[in-house]
C-alpha cells in the first residue's frame, strides 16, 4: 500500500511536469525516507532560488515581500532538515524525483529570467502558486504517510503546516497582480 | 534621661513601621508587575487577544520552525526576528500600540488590551 501510494504520487508529478521525460528505468516506488527528505531539500532549495531571482528582477513590493518571506522559511526549515539528519547521523540520499525536479527548475528560472515588470511578477506569482499546489499534495498524500522515523515525519508535518500558509499567499498574491 | 530614651525609641519604632511600609508598598508594585506569555504557534499568536497592565512584561515564544516576528502596527515596538525557540520581551508602556502583527506573516495579527480597573 506504501509503494503504491508514492507510485502514484509520483506518476501525479510526472504527469503534471509534461515537458520533462521521467527515464524509463528509475522506479518510483523504490524511493525510501532517505531520499523522499532529499526531494523535500530540493524543493525547499528550488523555491529559494526562485525568491532570489524573484527579488534581482521584480520592483513589485508585494513580490519582493513574498520572495524574501520564502527564502526566509525555507532556509529555516531546511536548518531544522540538516540538524535533525546530522541527530539521526544520516545523510539525505539524491535521486532521480529530486533530479528531476533540479532539471525543470533550471528551465523555469531561464524562462522567467526573460521576463520583466508585471509579466515577471505574475509568472513567478503563478509558479508559486502551482509548485506549492503540487510540493504540499506529495506530501500531505504520499510523504508524509509513508515516513516511518517519527523525528522526520513530525518535522516534515510541521513543514506542510508552513507551505499551506505560503500556498495562501501565492494565491493572495496571484489575485491580485491580476 | 528617661523621657529621652522614650522618645528615641518612639523614634526607631516609626521609623521601623515607615521602613515597613515602603518595603511593602515596593513589593505591591512588583508583585503588580506580571510577565504574560504569548506562544506563536502554527502560524498564531497564542493568545490572540491579551489582557495587560502598564508596566506588565510580554514575552513572545516562537515555538514554530518559520520565523516570526510581535510587530506593533505602527511599527513603534518590535520583538525583531524570533527564531525558533528564541524569545523577546515588551514592556507595557502609555501609548503603546496594542495591535500588532508578524512582520513576515502579515495575517497573523493579535491585540493587547490594557486594563485601567486598577
Amino acid at each position: 500500500m506504501m509503494k503504491l501510494n508514492r507510485l502514484v504520487a509520483v506518476a501525479v508529478l510526472a504527469l503534471s511536469l509534461s515537458s520533462v521525460a521521467v527515464h524509463a528505468a528509475d522506479n518510483p516506488a523504490d524511493l525510501n525516507d532517505l531520499q523522499l527528505a532529499h526531494v523535500a531539500y530540493t524543493a525547499d532549495n528550488i523555491d529559494i532560488r526562485y525568491a532570489h531571482l524573484a527579488l534581482a528582477i521584480s520592483k513589485n513590493p508585494a513580490v519582493r515581500e513574498f520572495a524574501n518571506t520564502m527564502i526566509r522559511d525555507h532556509e529555516a526549515v531546511n536548518e531544522q532538515a540538516l540538524a535533525l539528519l546530522k541527530k539521526l547521523k544520516v545523510q539525505p540520499q539524491d535521486n532521480f524525483l529530486s533530479k528531476f525536479l533540479l532539471k525543470r527548475a533550471d528551465k523555469l528560472v531561464d524562462e522567467m529570467s526573460k521576463l520583466r515588470g508585471k509579466k515577471f511578477d505574475q509568472r513567478y506569482a503563478a509558479n508559486e502558486l502551482a509548485y506549492h499546489k503540487e510540493v504540499n499534495g506529495l506530501m500531505r498524500k504520499s510523504f508524509i504517510p509513508n515516513i516511518e522515523n517519527g523525528e522526520v515525519k513530525a518535522l516534515f508535518k510541521a513543514g506542510l503546516k508552513i507551505f499551506e500558509v505560503h500556498e495562501g499567499h501565492a494565491a493572495m498574491m496571484v489575485k491580485k497582480l491580476k | 534621661m528617661t523621657g529621652w530614651i522614650v522618645r528615641r525609641h518612639v523614634r526607631q519604632t516609626a521609623l521601623r513601621l515607615v521602613a515597613m511600609v515602603l518595603a511593602w508598598i515596593m513589593s505591591s508594585a512588583q508583585l503588580s508587575a506580571a510577565e504574560h506569555i504569548v506562544e506563536i504557534e502554527k502560524f498564531k499568536f497564542v493568545p490572540e487577544q491579551l489582557t495587560v497592565r502598564l508596566g506588565d512584561t510580554i514575552k513572545w515564544i516562537n515555538r514554530d520552525i518559520a520565523p516570526h516576528t510581535a510587530t506593533a502596527r505602527d511599527r513603534t515596538w518590535d520583538t525583531k526576528r524570533l527564531k525558533k525557540g528564541e524569545a523577546m520581551s515588551v514592556v507595557v508602556s502609555e501609548g503603546m500600540q496594542m495591535d500588532y502583527f508578524c512582520l513576515y506573516h502579515p495575517h497573523m495579527k493579535a491585540k493587547l488590551v490594557l486594563d485601567t480597573s486598577r
